[in-house]
């Protein structure tokens, strides 16, 4: 069963740019406080799709689309030309910890956090040990997050994501702190999660990362999958 | 769909108005001083001159303030929420239009304190308090109208930048027009330029309702209603219209 089609997408954005201006236009634009934008392709016709329990890593450089090829998906920017069709609930992990509130304490976070991946109440107050089991953060559930370091807001956001009722799960960087130990645990949950059925697409600079659990890799550069197939193969062609 | 909505801006609200008193030695009083201190200024100046022929002046005035107050703050804030919030909005995919209604709640959860205080200021002035079992009816379609305004600022100001600036010179010009501190009766020109002023509805309702013991005149029912519906329905149509191009735009 195929959790996510993605058929010929490609997206534009608009980006501010500064470029050689007349005395008059600068004084125009000065005042005005707008400034000159342009159009470039972050997404030319890609296409892919994948299976529930798979799990498929993302390769490219920065600025290769990655990011806005996971918006698109999770529905959060709208595609220009081609068509997505995704079944199951999405969570997202984009920006890790965005949703936390640096002010308020981690219970009022858990609360916040699951509520917008869209779990009731009654959901929540099941699911609350669990994630807090799961981040290794029982300790600190009436702290505020401001007093928490990188690790410990990196754990709590991923263990929400988790518990979150996800059948396609998209991760971005989000091994990139944290420790040893934590990131085996969140490993392990990944590949227990395809089992039960979960697509997850995960992008990663880490290639090791990717070889360990990605069967398919799909290589996207200047927004163009440049190659997609086994995850050995793509990454051989990627490092040359 | 509209119970996740509401599920997600009532825990919206809840973690919004936890910050907002996050720290705070006095908590809720901060939010009474504001309306209390603008009513202090306001009889002290005007209640031997505009509201001279106004029974109940004080309660008159107090009303009109907290009223407008609600409207003021919920549909300034709006103007500033979905910039606010843009790191949540690039990051996850929940519905807009909560943002929103998570204001206007978190904004209403204030505006109680205030009628509180209100109530207590009718006991002071030894006015019945019966009438304030109406305020609910009219609180809930005076909520629809912030709800509805507040779609529209929040969604053009993310494409019109200035709208922030335009409004907030807009809501003292509205209340200047809107008849908080004086009366509009016997005032022909500028009371058929309150005929265009939702918010003119709303209080002369409320204050008739809570305060002169009176049945409203029907045609002042069915413009708050009219009004409170047609903003909404506006609302909801721009709001959904532009909501598409927010993470892009912010």
């Amino acid at each position: 069963m195929k959790r996510i089609i993605l058929e010929n997408i490609s997206k534009e954005f608009k980006i501010g740019f500064k470029n050689e201006q007349g005395a008059l236009a600068k004084f125009i634009s000065s005042f005005s406080g707008k400034e000159p934008q342009k159009i470039i392709q972050v997404l030319d016709d890609v296409s892919f799709s994948i299976e529930a329990g798979e799990i498929v890593g993302l390769i490219g450089e920065n600025g290769s689309g990655k990011s806005t090829l996971l918006r698109i998906i999770t529905g959060i920017y709208e595609q220009e030309k081609g068509k997505i069709l995704t079944y199951g609930k999405i969570i997202s992990l984009i920006n890790l910890y965005i949703a936390l509130k640096e002010r308020l304490i981690m219970r009022d976070n858990i609360y916040l956090c699951c509520s917008l991946f869209g779990l009731t109440k009654p959901e929540i107050k099941q699911k609350f040990t669990s994630i807090v089991k799961f981040a290794e953060l029982k300790d600190f559930i009436n702290t505020k997050i401001y007093q928490f370091s990188e690790g410990m807001k990196e754990r709590l956001a991923f263990s929400i994501a988790i518990h979150s009722n996800p059948e396609i799960l998209l991760l971005d960087e989000v091994f990139e702190i944290g420790d040893e130990d934590f990131k085996e645990k969140s490993s392990k949950k990944i590949e227990e999660l395809a089992k039960q059925g979960v697509a997850v697409l995960l992008v990663s600079h880490d290639l090791n990362l990717i070889k360990r659990h990605c069967n398919r890799v799909i290589w996207l550069d200047k927004g163009q999958i440049i190659k997609e197939d086994d995850c050995q193969k793509v990454i051989e062609s990627y490092l040359q | 769909m509209f119970k996740k909505i509401l599920n997600l801006s009532i825990a919206l609200a809840k973690a919004e108005f936890k910050l907002r008193n996050e720290g705070s030695y006095l908590g809720i009083f901060w939010y009474l001083l504001n309306p209390l201190l603008m009513f202090l200024i306001l009889l002290g100046v005007f209640s031997n001159k505009l509201g001279q022929d106004i029974p109940n002046y004080p309660l008159y005035l107090l009303l009109g303030i907290i009223l407008f107050n609600f409207f003021r703050q919920a549909t300034t804030e709006s103007t500033e929420i979905i910039y606010e919030n843009r790191g949540l909005i690039k990051s996850i995919n929940f519905p807009r239009q909560a943002l929103i209604s998570s204001l206007v709640l978190k904004t209403l959860f204030s505006h109680i304190f205030e009628i509180i205080l209100f109530v207590i200021f009718l006991f002071v002035f030894n006015v019945s308090p019966y009438g304030i079992i109406f305020y609910p009816l009219i609180l809930f379609f005076f909520c629809l109208f912030i709800y509805g305004v507040s779609l529209i600022l929040s969604a053009l100001t993310v494409y019109f930048i200035d709208i922030d600036n335009i409004w907030t010179f807009a809501a003292f010009l509205l209340w200047l027009g809107t008849p908080i501190f004086y009366s509009i009766e016997n005032q022909g020109w500028l009371f058929k330029l309150n005929l265009l002023n939702p918010i003119y509805y709303f209080i002369s309702i409320a204050r008739d309702l809570i305060i002169y013991a009176r049945i409203p005149e029907i045609w002042m029912i069915s413009g708050a209603i009219f009004y409170s519906l047609l903003f909404l329905i506006v609302g909801l149509i721009i709001f959904n219209k532009l909501k598409v191009k927010f993470a892009e735009m912010i």
